[in-house]
């Protein structure tokens, strides 16, 4: 039972850190505009141009198009363009690396769609119905490729930061021992199948146990060995940057993509309003220390 | 041998990178012959023994060496107490946000590097790739004000000391880049190196008074004091207007009145003050668009409200804030429905996007682009032209701060498109475009050997973009022009084209856009654009 123990106990802790991060960054100060074009959103105005290349632009309704973002959003999560047209050399490793993650998260899916479909009754095997049948091709499938994928990516990161001056400058022993950390992860995940599990019955079974609250008839070693890393790794995470996929958001859609002009009376003028109304403790001589950004800002500089 | 990161604080004697010719990035014909590029102009002695410049051997700054352990001791306190303050959300409420994911989930991918012009034209030297210096700022970060930086220094590789020469180096090393973001806009993960450098110049002016003197004291200081950051006072102002419209008269044979504080004019026009100095007929040629087009518009001849620049972009919120609310409360005093900010691209960038925030209540002015406006004049049939009059190879920079910053792409295209029969893109443009290597500041800084630098480091890689554009008729007897519609880039691409004497050599010189348009326009007898 120390096994579903370490795993909630992880899970929650990652659940809940992710959440207080991504509250601390949203309830950060309303900040001035700092948009960079394209903005994915902007409608019209193909070359990469806003609606600032409009006469009278506030005569018009300012057009987005969410749609448009979210097809920006997903091909540059699905390709990683940027890094493919920027960095190619990397985009070899971090893309199957990233991808690897990405369907590891989509076998968990499988895996709790399958233990929700045997604590439904139906059997998930060969010959089972057609539900249960993909389930039990599709596990493995998807799984394996991820594990593969990440273990590829994860080794070709690794040696590159090793191999490549231009990398080596940056890379502290920290980041070393995370990209070490997440293929050990890895390795025992794959290293599981390959030796006792061919169709990821028992973590199926373990995320039965999961969602019952029932303890686990047995467990082999390197699946063991797995979870452990990974209950670790939840916990270690979110005090690295490798939340940036939480920090992606906010760079483009509250900073790159803003796009928020403030209106008169609105929400942004109420908060900067706020904001104005804050003293200074610069020490510059030019700034008058201790007055308010509102009172500064009205005055001409003090000069030497 | 390659820089480290901790080397920023090691060696103090010694000068991190010496600029060669040799290693720099190669141009295309006619400056890839041995010895066809200038040399770079090393600093004097004198100028070395007074003044810190162990970086490279360049110093926008001039800051004075130490001349005591006291002095040093102070500088690295008020640094630290600095840093504290730019992450404190009470004195930074400005740009917290978009600083901290910056500072705190790069990943060190180098992915931005490539897209640096100032890192490829140096030949890609170390201490000018976009993360070395956001990377020696957060190793201080991490090391000297978090307890975690502190007791895993080694493992988190946070080995950089903080001394007198980190600091020095530092902020020299934050003039060494011109805040065009192209970095940022090659991030896969939206870290903004050029945000993180500009953060460090507010952290040196707010905190502890370092700033170029031709940004601060010379520049907005003297704007808000004086009236404009050239030291043009509202009565020179007022002498220079008449002066222009006796040479509208010379040039059009017409008598326009340049109508100035007239309450109630639709379009407040604010252009950069240094035009009416360097390129006065841009102005002029503003007066005779708006004036054939019958705009109702006026200029504003009050403290700083003739001078569209706004240098605390660069390097200072308080002083941002400072000038951009002095042409707000100016245009709500004279009544106008709108600001029209002229051919300056920060002023761009700085009127009508970051600035929008401050701009609270009666304050929220309308403000836009001349551009959508010159636009609206050129296809509306109110001005005629004819295009053969525009008939040489032409080709158009992007000021980052209107086009990647501000998202201004097309008007001035379709323009150029109609009154310019053989325009012709360069590559990369639009959004995509290099910097002119005058951004940020540098096109007005020329301390010591800075010009020096800002032409052989910061803008070779535009011209090599413009000498590819025409590598076709690149023979100086085909006179050719690049179109920069910003004071500042045209200010850059003058002293580039000097520096290399690309004029002689290949024909080509910088125009305005409203110059060319007024050039295009049947009514004129003679040629606008100059011989």
């Amino acid at each position: 039972m120390w096994l579903q123990l370490l795993t909630y106990t992880s899970f929650s802790f990652f659940v809940f850190a992710f959440i207080v991060k991504a509250i601390k960054y949203a309830r950060m100060p309303v900040h001035l505009r700092w948009e960079l074009y394209p903005v994915a959103n902007e409608v019209g105005h193909d070359s990469g141009g806003s609606y600032l290349e409009e006469l009278d632009w506030w005569t018009r309704p300012q057009r987005k198009s969410y749609i448009k973002a979210i097809a920006y959003i997903v091909r540059e999560a699905f390709l990683f363009k940027k890094c493919c047209r920027n960095n190619r050399g990397l985009w070899y490793f971090t893309y199957p690396f990233h991808m690897g993650l990405f369907l590891l998260i989509g076998w968990l899916i499988l895996l709790f769609i399958g233990a929700a479909t045997m604590l439904a009754g139906i059997s998930v095997a060969e010959g089972a119905s057609a539900q249960a049948w993909i389930v039990h091709y599709l596990t493995p499938g998807v799984g394996v490729i991820g594990f593969v994928f990440g273990i590829f990516g994860g080794v070709g990161l690794l040696i590159k930061r090793l191999v490549d001056t231009n990398l080596r400058a940056y890379t502290a022993p920290v980041d070393y021992f995370n990209l070490s950390f997440i293929l050990a992860i890895l390795l025992s995940g794959l290293s599981a199948w390959y030796f006792f599990d061919p169709t990821f019955g028992t973590p199926r079974e373990l995320m039965m146990s999961l969602v019952t609250f029932s303890p686990i008839a047995d467990t082999n070693i390197p699946m063991t060995i797995n979870i452990v890393l990974l209950s670790l790794f939840l916990i270690y995470m979110p005090f690295t940057h490798m939340m940036h996929g939480l920090a992606k958001y906010f760079t483009y859609h509250r900073v790159f993509w803003e796009d928020e002009p403030s209106r008169p009376g609105g929400d942004i003028e109420k908060k900067v309003e706020k904001l104005l109304n804050q003293p200074v403790s610069w020490s510059a001589p030019h700034i008058q220390s201790g007055k308010r950004w509102s009172e500064i800002t009205s005055e001409r500089p003090q000069t030497k | 041998m390659k820089k480290r990161i901790k080397d920023i604080s090691q060696n103090p004697d010694v000068q991190m990178l010496n600029i060669s010719v040799e290693e720099s990035m190669p141009l295309p014909y006619p400056f890839n012959e041995p010895n066809s590029e200038p040399l770079f102009k090393p600093l004097t002695e004198e100028q070395k023994n007074r003044y810190e410049c162990s970086l490279d051997g360049v110093s926008a700054l001039g800051i004075p060496k130490p001349k005591s352990k006291e002095e040093e001791e102070k500088l690295v306190g008020a640094f630290i107490g600095g840093l504290r303050k730019l992450l404190r959300k009470e004195d930074n409420w400005t740009f917290l946000q978009p600083l901290v994911l910056s500072l705190n989930y790069c990943a060190k991918c180098n992915t931005c590097s490539e897209s640096c012009q100032i890192f490829l034209a140096s030949g890609r030297q170390e201490i000018y790739r976009p993360t070395y210096r956001s990377e020696v700022l957060r190793r201080i970060i991490k090391r000297y004000l978090t307890k975690r930086g502190k007791v895993l220094a080694k493992f988190t590789g946070n080995d950089v000391e903080l001394n007198w020469t980190t600091i020095a180096r530092l902020a020299e090393l934050a003039y060494r880049c011109t805040l065009c973001r192209r970095c940022a806009q090659a991030c896969p993960i939206g870290v903004d190196n050029g945000l993180i450098t500009r953060e460090l110049r507010k952290l040196f002016s707010q905190e502890l008074g370092i700033a170029p003197k031709e940004l601060h004291e010379l520049g907005t200081v003297q704007q808000l004091n004086i009236g404009s950051s050239t030291g043009m006072s509202p009565k020179a102002f007022l002498d220079i207007k008449e002066f222009l419209e006796e040479e509208i008269e010379e040039k059009t044979g017409k008598r326009i009145k340049i109508p100035v504080d007239q309450k109630g004019a639709d379009i407040l026009l604010i252009n950069n003050a240094g035009e009416l100095l360097a390129w006065p007929e841009s102005l002029e040629a503003f007066a005779i668009i708006f004036n054939t087009a019958g705009i109702s518009w006026t200029l504003s001849s009050e403290l700083g409200g003739y001078d569209a620049v706004n240098y605390g972009v660069w390097y200072d919120d308080v002083q941002l804030a400072r000038i951009a609310l002095k042409h707000a409360r100016i245009a709500r005093e004279l009544k106008v429905r709108k600001i029209v900010v002229g051919e300056c691209g920060h002023a761009h960038k700085v009127t009508t996007v970051i600035a929008d925030r401050l701009f609270t209540r009666e304050l929220n002015v309308h403000r836009e682009s001349c551009l959508p406006l010159l636009e609206d004049i050129v296809f509306s049939n109110r001005l005629k032209f004819d295009s053969k009059k525009n008939n040489f190879p032409i080709t158009l920079h992007d000021p980052c701060n209107m086009v990647r910053l501000t998202g201004i792409v097309e008007p001035q295209r379709r323009i150029l498109r109609k009154i310019c029969p053989q325009f012709r893109e360069m590559e990369p443009h639009g959004v995509d475009n290099y910097c002119c290597g005058g951004g940020s500041g540098f096109a007005i800084m020329h301390s010591m050997n800075f010009s020096d630098w800002r032409s052989s480091v910061a803008g070779k890689v535009k011209l090599r973009q413009v000498l590819e554009t025409f590598r076709d008729v690149i023979d100086p007897d085909s006179k050719k022009y690049v179109c920069a519609p910003c004071s500042n880039c045209k200010g850059q691409l003058r002293d580039l084209f000097h520096y290399y004497g690309v004029w002689e050599k290949c024909g080509i010189r910088c125009v305005g856009l409203a110059e060319l348009i007024v050039n295009a326009m049947v009514d004129m007898k003679m040629p606008f654009l100059p011989p």
